[in-house]
């Protein structure tokens, strides 16, 4: 749906993409994981034709009139108007369907409400991200664009976003976003860019590539750093959390004996760090 | 697709408080001139007349409306085009500035349609202020202060009967509204470029200064004197020599028209040619 092949872009304080290859296919989310700076913003802007890449193609099979929806950094939204007259305006300038019930209809798919009148100015960081993305997807774009969008979430916040791509994926859209926070990219993405210093340093199916690299486990539960079990594993214990290493293969037998011990685990995450990510391919 | 996006443009411009900020500010310093004529204007005006008053005779009250409409078309100098200035090139820097726009540039629309709706909507905005600042000091100046004959001075006192003096002023407005149209088209192309408001509002008051200079500047070459911009911008003025030339009047105006053109289409080239980063 969307290749890519060899970009790279250079700014007057250096070069920011070398060679950057990436494709997104139909229904799948794929994540760019990288530092702040490590060049994600400039290869979104790329593949949303708002800077030419001083090398490479980028090549889309779409014959929508907007093939590509894309949020890029900060939702840019009129604040002195109200979330109906952002979304009304930015269908009626490309012809997009801008009546009462269509505009309802978008503000309703991204879960905002539709009798809110006040400026968005007033709205949270959460509702904003939701309204850009209700502007993206104006006109039935092939393929979303979300760049760093958990930045500036609380937790439900950003469970709800992660809700609303699944949903959006299902819906046969091709989904791409970024953030330097891994497990956020973790929870929803089926395909991962890793992109450092604006190299591509890994990619691969999200579960196959993490599950190579996870080594270590945060379990959490009422008095868990007191478990038999966990005991061979342990590297690091606090009040109610306990630090493990293992492989990923033995991670259920271990929970399945936590269990049995009667601690009641709350949560079992993955410490993976990003510098992990990074390393494969670069050596 | 150029109708949306004017309507478009339209709705945002007076949507945005620092418009009706803009066309406050613009009527304020309207009925500021007229209180000041109202209780200053007479005094004035017969101190500097009292020795001419002893050898011609003048028509009615000197302090009218056709003189309060030439002292608000003054403001064309300065006032008028900074307060313009400032909310065209908003049209482009507001939207730099607030990210707003990366997001209309990510929908189905053109680079080149967009800027171009921009320009039509300085250019309607622009015209729309004059015609308002005209209206209501025509029916204000009238009403308030009557009719009468008109005395301007140009380095020469020059006389005109009502009813001349009334077209004389209509015509300056129009021909004043080819100037206001030049320095907001030059304020937008600025706002192109520079893509802050703070640095396109210093660029543009800079401009405007350094336009009123040149204009009174004598370069002693008789090509600049007769075809660069800043000697274009107060052809308006020349409809209140005593001799109108009106060929000269409409050669200045369309020399302006084409200058205006000119940086209307620079900016357009500019920006479909800049990254939108």
């Amino acid at each position: 749906m969307l290749h890519a092949t060899e970009l790279s872009k250079s700014y007057k304080s250096g070069k920011a993409l070398h060679n950057f290859s990436i494709e997104l296919k139909p229904g799948v989310i794929s994540g760019l994981l990288g530092r702040n700076g490590a060049g994600k913003t400039t290869l979104f802007k790329i593949l949303c034709g708002l800077i030419t890449p001083d090398h490479g193609t980028v090549t889309v099979a779409s014959r929508r009139p907007k093939p590509i929806g894309a949020v890029i950094e900060q939702p840019g939204l009129y604040g002195y108007l109200n979330a109906y007259e952002n979304l009304k305006l930015f269908a009626q300038i490309q012809k997009a369907p801008a009546d009462l019930k269509s505009v309802e209809n978008y503000l309703e798919s991204v879960g905002l409400p539709t009798d809110r009148k006040d400026p968005v100015r007033n709205f949270s960081m959460g509702m904003k991200q939701r309204l850009g993305i209700a502007i993206a997807l104006l006109n039935d774009p092939e393929i979303l664009i979300l760049d760093e969008p958990f930045s500036g979430l609380d937790p439900t916040g950003v469970a709800s976003l992660i809700k609303l791509i699944k949903k959006l994926a299902a819906q046969n859209i091709a989904i791409l976003l970024s953030s330097h926070l891994m497990t956020e990219l973790q929870k929803c993405c089926d395909y991962l860019y890793v992109i450092d210093n604006g190299f591509l340093v890994n990619k691969g199916e999200t579960k196959k590539l993490l599950d190579g690299l996870i080594s270590r486990y945060t379990i959490t539960a009422t008095n868990i750093e007191t478990s038999r079990t966990l005991q061979p594993y342990l590297v690091a214990a606090e009040k109610n959390t306990a630090s493990i290493k293992c492989s990923s293969e033995h991670i259920p037998a271990i929970l399945q004996n936590v269990l049995e011990e009667g601690f009641a685990v709350t949560s079992c995450v993955p410490d993976i760090t990003l510098e992990q990510l990074v390393i494969p391919l670069a050596q | 697709m150029m109708i949306p996006l004017l309507k478009a443009e339209l709705f945002k411009l007076f949507r945005e408080s620092k418009t009706w900020y803009a066309i406050t500010a613009v009527l304020l310093i309207e009925g500021i001139i007229l209180t000041a004529a109202y209780y200053q204007g007479a005094t004035i005006l017969e101190l500097l007349l009292d020795n001419l008053r002893q050898s011609f005779y003048f028509e009615g009250n000197l302090l009218n409306g056709n003189l309060l409409l030439y002292i608000i078309l003054n403001s064309l100098w300065f006032n008028l085009p900074l307060i313009l200035m400032i909310v065209s090139s908003a049209l482009i820097t507001e939207e730099y500035k607030n990210g707003t726009l990366k997001t209309v540039m990510l929908q189905a629309v053109s680079k080149g349609q967009l800027i171009t709706a921009k320009y039509i909507a300085s250019f309607i905005f622009t015209a729309l202020i004059l015609v308002l600042l005209m209206l209501t000091t025509f029916i204000l100046a009238y009403s308030i202060f009557g009719n009468g004959d008109l005395v301007v001075y140009l380095g020469t006192l020059n006389f005109f009967p009502a009813d001349e003096a009334f077209k004389r002023i209509c015509f300056a407005f129009a021909s004043g509204l080819l100037s206001m149209l030049f320095f907001t088209t030059v304020s937008l192309t600025l706002g192109i470029l520079l893509k802050e408001p703070a640095k396109t509002w210093i660029a543009s008051a800079f401009f405007l200064i350094l336009c009123s200079l040149l204009l009174k500047a004598d370069f002693g070459l008789p090509t600049v004197e007769r075809f660069f911009f800043p000697k274009l911008t107060n052809a308006w003025q020349h409809f209140f020599d005593y001799e109108l030339n009106m060929n000269s009047i409409l050669i200045d105006n369309l020399l302006l028209a084409g200058y205006t053109a000119f940086f209307a289409l620079l900016g357009i080239f500019l920006f479909t040619k800049k990254d939108i980063g």
